[in-house]
């Protein structure tokens, strides 16, 4: 137990610095290119990866509801446009026939 | 070399399809004068895009898609005008024409002197060719144009048409169906 409280001991004594150490961290500092306004822009708008991994997964949900949503629409008006259609050509005829069978009738009188 | 023949023979063939529906692009100039314009281009595909929208619950919707199984497209043209002779005879002339090609007779013919009213109906039969109809009702006010093609049950296309407000009527269909026409007075 002793021992074991000698080597930590040991372990976390405190060490001074070497005496030019902030000098030497303070040179390298200067030492470094300073970053252009591009790198300081793009550090800026650059999004953590999680968020792409988000912006991923809404995407892929949305775009084939989208899309699946976009069909419907676009089945809905063609249908409409069908029953449209099917009505106005019904009913042309349905009147031309009822026009000769009430031509028929009127003969058929005389 | 042989790209060019290639290309002529799918021209032919994609005007042999066209060729099957009336080409109404004749009446478009008319737009402009009409009060109100329908115009339903409904062909192949976008037909049977169409019919799966059918609900099977609906009868009538039922009976439509019924009735469209084997269309091949449904094209409409309607024209209201404000007034009476806003479009001649000439501008009916180009589809006229097509109408009197083989193929294509006339079944009914329903002229009325005292309202103007002038409706033609034709069947398009024979060859391999898919069939249609073309309806044709010209009003002073009022012009129809209806071209389906494919085989079609005309009685329950009528029977549909009752549907927008006209009694269905119960005509006779022990008589067999032939050309006919008629003249109102």
């Amino acid at each position: 137990m002793s021992n074991l409280e000698d080597d930590l001991k040991a372990a976390l004594r405190r060490e001074e610095p070497p005496a030019d150490l902030a000098n030497r961290v303070l040179a390298r500092l200067n030492g470094l290119p300073e970053p252009t306004w591009r790198e300081r822009l793009s550090v800026l708008v650059r999004p953590p990866r999680l968020q792409w991994v988000a912006l991923c997964m809404i995407v892929s949900l949305l775009v084939p509801f989208g899309a699946v949503q976009y069909r419907n629409r676009q089945g809905e008006r063609a249908k409409v446009q069908l029953l449209l259609a099917v009505h106005l050509a019904g009913n042309r005829l349905h009147q031309a026939q009822k026009r000769v069978l009430e031509s028929s009738r009127m003969d058929t009188r005389i | 070399m042989k790209i060019p023949w290639v290309l002529a023979i799918c021209f032919l063939f994609s005007t042999a399809a066209y060729g099957q529906a009336l080409d109404l692009k004749d009446l478009d100039k008319l737009a402009d004068k009409a009060k109100d314009v329908t115009d339903i281009t409904l062909d192949g595909s976008l037909l049977k895009f169409a019919a799966k929208f059918l609900s099977n619950d609906d009868p009538d919707q039922a009976k439509v898609k019924k009735l469209v199984a084997e269309l091949k497209g449904i094209y409409v043209k309607t024209y209201e005008f404000e007034s009476d002779g806003e479009y001649t005879e000439a501008d009916l002339a180009p589809i006229r024409s097509q109408l009197r090609s083989p193929g294509w007779s006339r079944i009914v013919g329903v002229h009325s002197k005292k309202e103007g009213d002038n409706a033609e109906i034709f069947l398009k039969t024979g060859g391999t060719d898919p069939g249609g109809l073309a309806i044709l009702c010209v009003n002073p006010k009022e012009l129809v144009v209806v071209n389906i093609i494919g085989k079609i049950d005309l009685d329950e296309l009528s029977a549909l048409g009752g549907n927008l407000g006209v009694p269905k009527l119960d005509l006779d269909k022990s008589k067999p169906s032939k050309p006919s026409e008629k003249k109102e007075n």
